[in-house]
C-alpha cells in the first residue's frame, strides 16, 4: 500500500518532465510563430469587422443589410475591437 | 413585343423602368397576364415600389400579403420592405440570443441593429435581396419586376454589382483569416469553435445568391429591360439619360414602350375641340422625335384608354395591345 503514492509521484515526475520538455520545445520552436499568427489573425479579424460593421463606429459603409447577417458572429469580439481602435496611440506602440 | 419574346426563349427576368406615372405597373401587369394566361407560363409579377400600385391595378389589397394568385400561372407579389426589415432584425436578434445563450441583446448591439435598419440603403438592399432570393429559388418561368421610378431601374443593376463585389471582398478576407486559424490550430494542436465555418457558410450563401442575380441581370438572353415613355419632352430626356447609363454599364436596353398616345384619326373628326387637337399635335411632334431618336427600340405603342387601366379585363386589353402591336398594318399612332 505504501508503494502506491510513491509510484504515482514517480509517474507524475516522468509526466512532468515530458510536459516540461514539450513546453520547452513549444516555447523555443513554435511559440513565436503562434504569437505572430494570432496577432496577424487579430489584425485581420479587426479589419474584417471594420469593413463589415464600421458604421458602428460612425464610419458609413455600403450595404448594412448583409452586415447584420454577420453581426452575430462578431458579438464576442466587439468590445476588444472597439477598445483597440479607439485607444490612444504613442511611440511605444511601435515596440509591439 | 410578341416577336421579341418569341426570339428569346431563355428569357427569365423582365424589368420595366421609367419615370413615375407613365404606366410601368400597367405594362408589368399586362406582360404577366399575357405570358401566364395566353402562353400558359408561370409568372410572378413583383412590385418593389413603396407606392404600391399593383394593388390598385389588380383591384385587391395585396401589399405585404405574400404571393397572390390571379388566375392560372398569374402570380403577383407586392412586398412590404418595412416589414421585411423588421422581420430580418428580429431574426438577427434571435440568432445572437441563440448563439450565446443570452436572454437579452446587449444594449450596444441592439442599438446597432436599430440604427442599421434606419439606413436609407436598407430598403433597397432588402428589396434586392428579396428579388435575388426569389430568382435563386427559380419557382417561376418569368419574373416581371416593376421598378420604382428612381434611377431608371438601372440602379438595381449597379447596386447588385456593388453588393456582389463587397461580398466577394469580405469572403476573401474571411478566407485569409481562416488560413491563420488553421495554422494556429495545427501548431497548438487545439480545435477552435465552429463559428468560423458557419460564418463562411453564410457568406458563401449570400455570395452565390448575389452572383446568380447579377449574372441573370446582365445576361441579354435571360434578362430584358424595357422603358415606358410618353410623347412628352421630359420623358424623352429621361430615356436618353437611361440609354447613357445602360451604355456605361455595358448593357443594352431591350426596348421602349410608348404609352398614352392619342389616335391621330381624332384630328379628322370635326367634333374634336381645339383643346384635344392641340394635345394631339403636340404628341405628334414628339412622336417624330421619338422615332428619330429611338426608332429601333420601339416595341409597342399603347393608346390613351378611355378609362383607367384597372382590373383584369382592362389588363387583358392592354396585354392584347402590347403584344399585338406591330409597326405594319394600320398606323393609328402617327400621321402618315
Amino acid at each position: 500500500m505504501a508503494e502506491g503514492p510513491k509510484q504515482e509521484a514517480k509517474a507524475e515526475g516522468k509526466g512532468g518532465v515530458k510536459k516540461a520538455l514539450k513546453e520547452l520545445i513549444y516555447g523555443m520552436a513554435v511559440h513565436d510563430m503562434v504569437r505572430y499568427a494570432l496577432k496577424t489573425r487579430m489584425y485581420l479579424e479587426h479589419l474584417f469587422m471594420l469593413i463589415t460593421l464600421g458604421d458602428m463606429l460612425g464610419i458609413p459603409l455600403l450595404p448594412p443589410y448583409y452586415s447584420l447577417r454577420l453581426l452575430p458572429y462578431a458579438v464576442p469580439n466587439i468590445a476588444t475591437w472597439k477598445r483597440r481602435l479607439f485607444r490612444e496611440r504613442d511611440f511605444t506602440d511601435a515596440l509591439y | 413585343m410578341r416577336e421579341f419574346f418569341e426570339r428569346r426563349p431563355e428569357l427569365k427576368v423582365i424589368t420595366y423602368a421609367g419615370k413615375g406615372g407613365l404606366g410601368k405597373t400597367t405594362c408589368s401587369a399586362a406582360t404577366a397576364y399575357w405570358l401566364a394566361i395566353k402562353k400558359g407560363k408561370k409568372c410572378l409579377c413583383f412590385s418593389t415600389d413603396p407606392q404600391a400600385s399593383l394593388s390598385d391595378i389588380f383591384e385587391r389589397d395585396i401589399f405585404g400579403k405574400g404571393v397572390q394568385s390571379f388566375g392560372p400561372g398569374l402570380y403577383v407579389l407586392e412586398i412590404d420592405a418595412d416589414k421585411r426589415i423588421a422581420d430580418y432584425q428580429e431574426e438577427i436578434r434571435r440568432r445572437i440570443k441563440e448563439m450565446y445563450g443570452l436572454d437579452e441583446i446587449p444594449k450596444e448591439i441592439d442599438e446597432y441593429i436599430k440604427s442599421a435598419a434606419a439606413e436609407p440603403a436598407m430598403h433597397e438592399s432588402a428589396t434586392y435581396d428579396a428579388m435575388a432570393e426569389l430568382l435563386a429559388k427559380g419557382e417561376y418561368d418569368y419574373y416581371i419586376f416593376d421598378m420604382p421610378p428612381f434611377g431608371h431601374g438601372i440602379r438595381m443593376v449597379s447596386m447588385a454589382f456593388i453588393l456582389d463585389a463587397w461580398i466577394d471582398k469580405i469572403t476573401e478576407a474571411r478566407m485569409e483569416a481562416q488560413k491563420y486559424r488553421e495554422a494556429i490550430e495545427l501548431l497548438r494542436g487545439t480545435v477552435e469553435m465552429e463559428r468560423e465555418d458557419m460564418m463562411l457558410k453564410d457568406l458563401m450563401e449570400i455570395r452565390e445568391k448575389l452572383d446568380f442575380f447579377r449574372d441573370v441581370l446582365t445576361d441579354e438572353k435571360r434578362s430584358a429591360f424595357f422603358m415606358v415613355i410618353v410623347p412628352e419632352k421630359m420623358a424623352i430626356l429621361d430615356t436618353e439619360r437611361a440609354l447613357d447609363m445602360f451604355a456605361k454599364l455595358d448593357m443594352r436596353l431591350s426596348g421602349i414602350i410608348v404609352n398614352m398616345v392619342y389616335p391621330v384619326s381624332l384630328l379628322k373628326r370635326p367634333d374634336v375641340g381645339p383643346y384635344l387637337r392641340n394635345r394631339i399635335k403636340m404628341q405628334q411632334k414628339y412622336m417624330d422625335i421619338i422615332w428619330d431618336k429611338f426608332g429601333d427600340y420601339i416595341r409597342a405603342v399603347l393608346p390613351m384608354y378611355d378609362r383607367e387601366p384597372k382590373g383584369l379585363e382592362m389588363i387583358a386589353r392592354v396585354a392584347e395591345d402590347l403584344f399585338g402591336w406591330s409597326p405594319e398594318g394600320e398606323v393609328w399612332w402617327r400621321e402618315q
